[in-house]
């Protein structure tokens, strides 16, 4: 089917009729016959968070755009943690968005737990308690600020995708780009498989502009040389298992009132792998996983599953899914070196946003992306609606993008905490401080009839034989110029 | 191990065709077989019997571990076409 006759999916049909009509797996995406169809100002490809911003943005300014995604419907190749924090982009694109969008719970507690052998520590923040903030997903945008939304992807992405094509935007599900189509040293279009879905890509969709937002991978900005391939050092594996429970038994487990969430951040817990572990709330379901920086996962050669079972064996996560029925697993790339990776944002033709331009990245206490998603998609939008205004997609007009990002708090973030992140890839974090912390803690807790000495002491008891003192005063003074100063 | 349960408890929509096609000629080079340990659904094994990397490709969680951690350039490498492979949904 010519996209030219898929009119209900340009401009307005009921959304959901727009997700469904994409082109189905057996036909693929046919374009034409082999030939090139066009008429669009832009191709985005890939409708996660980025992608679905990018296009809602060049569909406001009037540009007529076509939003590609592999999945069946948008969301079904996307997972995270997950906890989307509260960023201002979504609403610029979808008024009302912070009350309509499908999320599960308001997060308004978060821990941080340091798993020893035999114990763990944690440390717990609270926002204003339970039913003061009951409808706190309608509250003002101050009052969002300490707050974040946990939610589902596949029926977020979805939702927010269905918003881009009630806005104009041409969705079409089940369509894998293979590649760029360049001309003259410039990307005019995509490559996407041909009527009989061979590899190889035989039909071409033509535009002045693409936006690659085709998450971690990265694969089109690497084919157009933006980047050389994201590195083991440089990314994470995380997996996740989801365990179904009633909303009473978390609320309870969690000490959580109606639709109030939390979320734990869990270091220690990946024997030595440089990462962490996670439980999520989602309102009837917890989000449990690890995240492994892929290069220490290949050095401490532990098979993701294997930790896994024994995360959720551990003391302070056994006693949370007591009674829980595992539903689903599954497992995703994602950024991690902050600014160390940040690809060339640009080319002649292509903007890039989202994980594909590596904007996702833990500081060791939260864990960002989807906001940083949106905001590079809703900039990209902006300076493609310049660009196709001007009729300029030359590399030195779409450069304005690179300094967009340097002036939101993407790239600000990531440079404030490039050393932290720098610091998340020592390895002794992961393993000896972990074990430093629950020794101390031991220490101070354990009453066994012997006279107790000041912390000071105890602490260099714990350290001694884990931490040479010469590398402790080093890490203090990283740790320091990583977050204090 | 959740892994044991692979196709219970996530849903797939196989292709006929693999999208990811190994060279086992050119594991048997191989020091790490990163693969073997790090793939998240188990997807590569090592077989003693024939003394080579195993690959499955109908499991994939398409993460692209196994594309960034094999250094040899053993593996053509693709999402699954459009459509098909795993569709992660909620209970
Ligand atoms: C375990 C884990 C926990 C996380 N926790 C958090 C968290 O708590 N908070 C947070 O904000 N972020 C978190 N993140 C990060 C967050 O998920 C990402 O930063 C975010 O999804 C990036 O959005 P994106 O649109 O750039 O990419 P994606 O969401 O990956 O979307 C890319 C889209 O492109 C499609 N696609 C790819 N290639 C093609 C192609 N060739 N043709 C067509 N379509 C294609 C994909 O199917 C997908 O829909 C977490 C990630 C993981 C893995
Ligand atoms: S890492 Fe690459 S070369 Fe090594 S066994 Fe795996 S696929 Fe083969
Ligand atoms: S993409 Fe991920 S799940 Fe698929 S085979 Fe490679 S490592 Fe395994």
């Amino acid at each position: 089917m010519p996209l030219a006759t898929q009119k209900p999916l340009a401009n307005g049909g009921r959304a959901g009729d727009a997700v469904d009509r994409g082109a189905t797996p057996h036909g693929g995406a046919s374009v034409g016959g082999g030939s090139s169809a066009g008429g669009f100002d832009a191709i985005v490809v890939g409708a996660g968070p980025a992608g679905t911003s990018a296009a809602l943005g060049l569909a406001q300014k009037g540009a007529k755009v076509l939003l590609l995604e592999r999945g069946e419907y948008p969301g079904a190749k996307n997972m995270f943690g997950g906890m989307m924090a509260y960023c201002p982009a979504p609403e610029q694109l979808v008024p009302g968005f912070w009350e309509r969008a499908p999320w599960e719970r308001a997060v308004t507690k978060r821990v941080l737990s340091i798993a020893g052998r035999e114990s763990s520590t944690s440390l717990v923040f609270q926002a204003r308690s339970g039913s003061e903030r009951s409808s706190v997903g309608a509250g003002s945008s101050s009052d969002r600020s300490l707050t974040g939304f946990t939610l589902f992807r596949p029926i977020f992405d979805r939702w927010y995708a269905e918003q881009a094509v009630a806005a104009g935007v041409t969705l079409l599900t089940s369509c894998r780009a293979e590649g760029l189509l360049m001309r003259d040293g410039a990307v005019r279009g995509v490559r996407i498989a041909g009527g009989g879905g061979t590899a190889g890509g035989d039909d071409v969709v033509e535009a002045p502009l693409v936006i690659a937002c085709d998450g971690a991978l990265s694969l089109l900005a690497q084919e157009a040389g933006l980047h050389g391939g994201f590195k083991p050092d440089q990314v994470a594996l995380g997996v996740r298992a989801l365990y179904l429970l009633t909303e009473e038994d978390i609320n309870e487990r969690f000490g959580l009132a109606g639709r109030e969430g939390a979320t734990n951040e869990f270091l220690g817990c990946t024997e030595g792998i440089r990462g962490g572990g996670f439980v999520y709330t989602q309102t009837e379901t917890l989000s449990i996983g690890l995240v492994m920086h892929l290069d220490s996962l290949k050095q401490k050669a532990i098979p993701p599953y294997e930790l896994m079972e024994r995360f959720v064996a551990s003391t302070p996560v056994a006693p949370l899914l007591r009674g829980a029925r595992l539903v689903e697993y599954s497992a995703h790339l994602l950024p991690e070196a902050g600014v160390r990776m940040t690809p060339r944002l640009s080319a002649a033709g292509l903007l890039v946003a989202g994980d594909a331009a590596g904007f996702c990245y833990t500081n060791g206490l939260t864990q960002e992306g989807m906001n940083m998603a949106m905001t590079s998609g809703l900039l990209a939008a902006k300076v493609g609606a310049e660009a196709l205004a001007q009729g300029d997609f030359t590399a030195p007009r779409l450069a304005g993008y690179a300094k967009e990002m340097k002036r939101s708090f993407v790239l600000r973030d990531l440079r404030t905490f490039r050393r932290a992140i720098d610091f998340l890839h020592h390895d002794r974090l992961f393993e000896d401080y972990p074990r430093v912390v629950s020794a101390l803690m031991e220490d101070v807790y354990r009453s066994d009839g012997r006279p107790r000495t000041k912390i000071a002491r105890m602490g260099l008891r714990a350290v001694r034989g884990v931490v040479p003192i010469r590398q402790l005063i080093a890490d203090a003074i990283r740790v320091g110029r990583a977050y204090l100063w | 191990m959740v892994v044991d349960e692979i196709f219970e408890l996530v849903s797939y929509r196989i292709h006929p065709e693999p999208h990811i096609r190994l060279n086992q000629d050119v594991c048997q080079g191989c020091t790490h077989r990163a693969c073997t340990f790090a793939c998240p659904a188990r997807c590569y094994t090592w077989s003693e019997e024939r003394a080579r990397v195993e690959f499955a490709y109908e499991a994939c969680l398409e993460c692209g571990t196994c594309l960034l951690l094999c250094d040899r350039g053993a593996l053509d490498w693709h999402y699954p076409q459009g459509g098909y492979g795993v569709r992660f949904r909620v209970a």
